[in-house]
């Protein structure tokens, strides 16, 4: 690296002055990952000096982004009241013809498997798209339906226009359940058997400049490709918790499909992967501490998504070192852990905008406007109340694994249920058996109950929402479910009729 | 070595037909995954090349059900790697690269009998794909 003739009394540098050296060719810019080593080798103080840039990258699921499309009118016009770009519907928020394409909007043809930003990245692509629209008729724009094939270049503008990406960081995923579950961090295994995890660390762009001493309205960055431009905090941002977020918005038109991409999370749904790369221009020595921080530094919770509620629990605390690394431990159990978000396509960004910045191609903005960092996230304020498992489940009635199925038989008859839990002297699930099953058992001639229990019984816990119950009884197809703690301890039992009680008021 | 898929019907599975035949014929077959449920059994197994022939034949002779099993691939043009199979797969057959390219390698997957990659891949990249049964059911009926 070219030693740099620098005013070595001076302790700031400007915006202005490291433009003029990008004119020049003289800028001195970094990767995150460069600037890490070099203060680790020289120091914050060397590193202030020689470094004028450095860049960060992330690429990443992020799910609300989506792009504004003015088709342009058509003749005679159209005042579109719906539309549908290959089968996935747009919103139409606006006057006749600007269409907002979410990224999680879903093909009605192919739905999980083809969304709104798989319409994205195929109009980046270059490739043509259906445009299919309805209306009601006005006598200033009379046209009722249409339906015309489109490329990027017969659009008359193609924004990309996200509320909310780049987060600071994520949450590790897990799942605590017996069964694999599929949610937006992923497919997850049953009884912790995977991880998974998003974001880029040490490279993520919020992390580099936490206190939003360069990053604000207004400032130039990488986008999908090209060149784009943060227009303010992203929604939920939540800069005291490091969970910081922006809105961005750049041209579709000049963007790269490698930085782009439509995804489907199974039984989830459609996003797009954004591409992101801020610069951290080196003002003061701040700034090149700041943008020295490494992933053992940068924490973030593991949190059980196999409880579906707004506070999921959290089991821990990880570091990106050790996410990275393949392997986190929680209570003494080695997890395996994999990212979501791709950590080569973000070094990728970094290197690329890194090269943009040293030849001349893109020069950095001061922003007009500082970012919020001291807004809070708030959560919904509900009106109605949310009945959960607790509300509704009642005592189980139970048996012993010893027992005759007669006896069993007897009970169900008695106490006039259809469903007995099986426990063992403390209480502890077993199984459970239905009267179907005694039934079967005595047309057959069998004598032992343990011949016929079912081992692998679906559950649930006391604080899991109804709603998760009845989709638990629909995918399994059964009728009942024991509710235990976390030890399997038997609290009681909900059934079908409880539920269709409730949700049928 | 050739890896084949062995179909256990409800009543074969209560049988040591695996057993019989590697005694009876001294191949060394190993077996890589054996699922076993009340409809029967499915056990993937590795084979010798030059025993493959006698093998099939012997298994085809006490009712076993021999097909090859569908092999998972990955479209190196759609995935971009960003890792949502690695820590799924059981035998390491994806792993990342030092600068984090995920990287499969076909010889240690398990194939279609695992498939724990394939609805977990955002990017549909990965797809369970027949093998070509042709040598399978050609030369030996």
């Amino acid at each position: 690296m070219e030693v740099l003739k620098l005013d070595t009394k001076k302790n700031t540098r400007t915006l202005k002055e490291i433009n003029a050296k990008i004119r020049t060719g003289d800028a001195q810019v970094l990767t995150a990952e460069e600037m890490k080593k070099l203060v680790e080798s020289s120091g914050v103080e060397v590193a202030f000096k020689e470094v004028d840039v450095v860049t960060t990258g992330t690429f990443g699921a992020m799910c609300s982004s989506g792009a504004i499309i003015n088709v342009g009118h058509s003749d005679p016009p159209i005042k579109i009241q719906r539309a549908w770009v290959n089968d996935v519907e747009a919103c139409h928020p606006g006057a006749a013809v600007d269409l907002y394409i979410g990224a999680t909007a879903m093909s009605e043809t192919q739905p999980f498997e083809y969304g709104g930003g798989h319409v994205i990245e195929d109009l980046i692509r270059g490739k043509e798209v259906e445009l299919k629209a309805t209306a009601y008729g006005t006598d200033c724009y009379p046209r009722t339906r249409m339906k015309t094939n489109l490329t990027k270049d017969n659009l008359n503008q193609f924004y990309l226009l996200n509320f909310r990406n780049c987060y600071q960081r994520y949450a590790c995923a897990v799942n605590s359940r017996d069964e694999t579950i599929y949610t937006y961090m992923g497919k997850l295994l049953p009884r912790l058997r995977n991880a998974t995890f998003s974001g880029a660390g040490e490279l993520n762009p919020l992390m580099n400049d936490p206190d939003y001493e360069t990053i604000g309205i207004g400032t130039r960055i990488f986008l999908g490709g090209a060149q784009g431009y943060v227009i303010g905090e992203g929604t939920q941002h939540d800069p005291q918790n490091l969970n910081g977020t922006l809105m961005v918005r750049g041209n579709c038109k000049e963007m790269m499909p490698d930085f782009l991409q439509g995804a489907a999370f199974t039984q989830y749904g459609t996003t797009l992967y954004v591409g992101i790369g801020v610069p951290i221009p080196i003002l003061n020595e701040g700034l090149a501490k700041k943008t020295a921080i490494r992933d053992e530094e940068i924490f973030t919770h593991v949190v059980d998504y196999g409880v579906p509620r707004r506070d999921r629990p959290k089991l821990g605390k990880v570091s990106y070192k050790e996410l990275k690394s393949g392997v986190i431990t929680i209570d003494d159990k080695r997890i395996r852990v994999s990212s979501l978000s791709s950590l080569k396509t973000a070094k990728k960004i970094a290197g690329t905008l890194k090269s943009w910045i040293e030849n001349g191609s893109f020069y950095l903005t001061s922003p007009v406007e500082r970012l919020p960092i001291d807004s809070i996230f708030k959560p919904m304020k509900q009106t109605e109340e949310t009945t959960f498992v607790a509300n509704v489940m009642h005592a189980a009635v139970t048996c012993k694994e010893n027992e005759e199925i007669r006896d069993v038989a007897e009970r169900i008859v008695t106490r006039s249920v259809n469903h007995i839990v099986v426990v063992d002297d403390r209480r502890r699930l077993r199984g459970i058996v239905t009267s179907w099953d005694i039934t079967r058992a005595m047309a057959e001639g069998r004598k032992a109950l343990s011949d016929i229990v079912t081992r692998r019984v679906v559950t649930v816990k006391p604080d899991e929402p109804l709603e998760t119950t009845s989709r638990k009884m629909a995918q399994h197809n059964i009728s009942a479910l024991p509710v235990i703690d976390s030890k399997q301890k038997v609290l009681g039992i909900v059934t079908s009729e409880d539920v269709s009680k409730l949700l049928g008021r | 070595m050739v890896r084949i898929l062995l179909r256990f019907s409800e009543k074969l599975v209560e049988q040591p037909i695996t057993a019989q035949i590697i005694l009876e014929h001294k191949v060394p077959i190993n077996i890589i995954t054996a699922h076993v449920n009340s409809k029967g059994g499915e056990v993937l197994a590795e084979i010798p090349d030059a025993a493959l022939e006698k093998m099939v034949k012997a298994f085809r002779q006490k009712g076993v059900k021999i097909t090859l099993p569908k092999l998972i691939e990955v479209d190196s043009e759609k995935c971009f790697s960003c890792g949502a199979c690695v820590a799924l797969c059981p035998v390491d057959a994806i792993t990342f690269d030092e600068d984090f390219s995920v990287n499969f390698n076909k010889e240690k997957c398990l194939g279609s009998t695992c498939s724990a990659c394939v609805d977990a891949c955002p990017a549909r990249a990965v797809k369970s794909v027949k093998q070509n049964n042709s040598e399978l059911t050609g030369n030996m009926h």
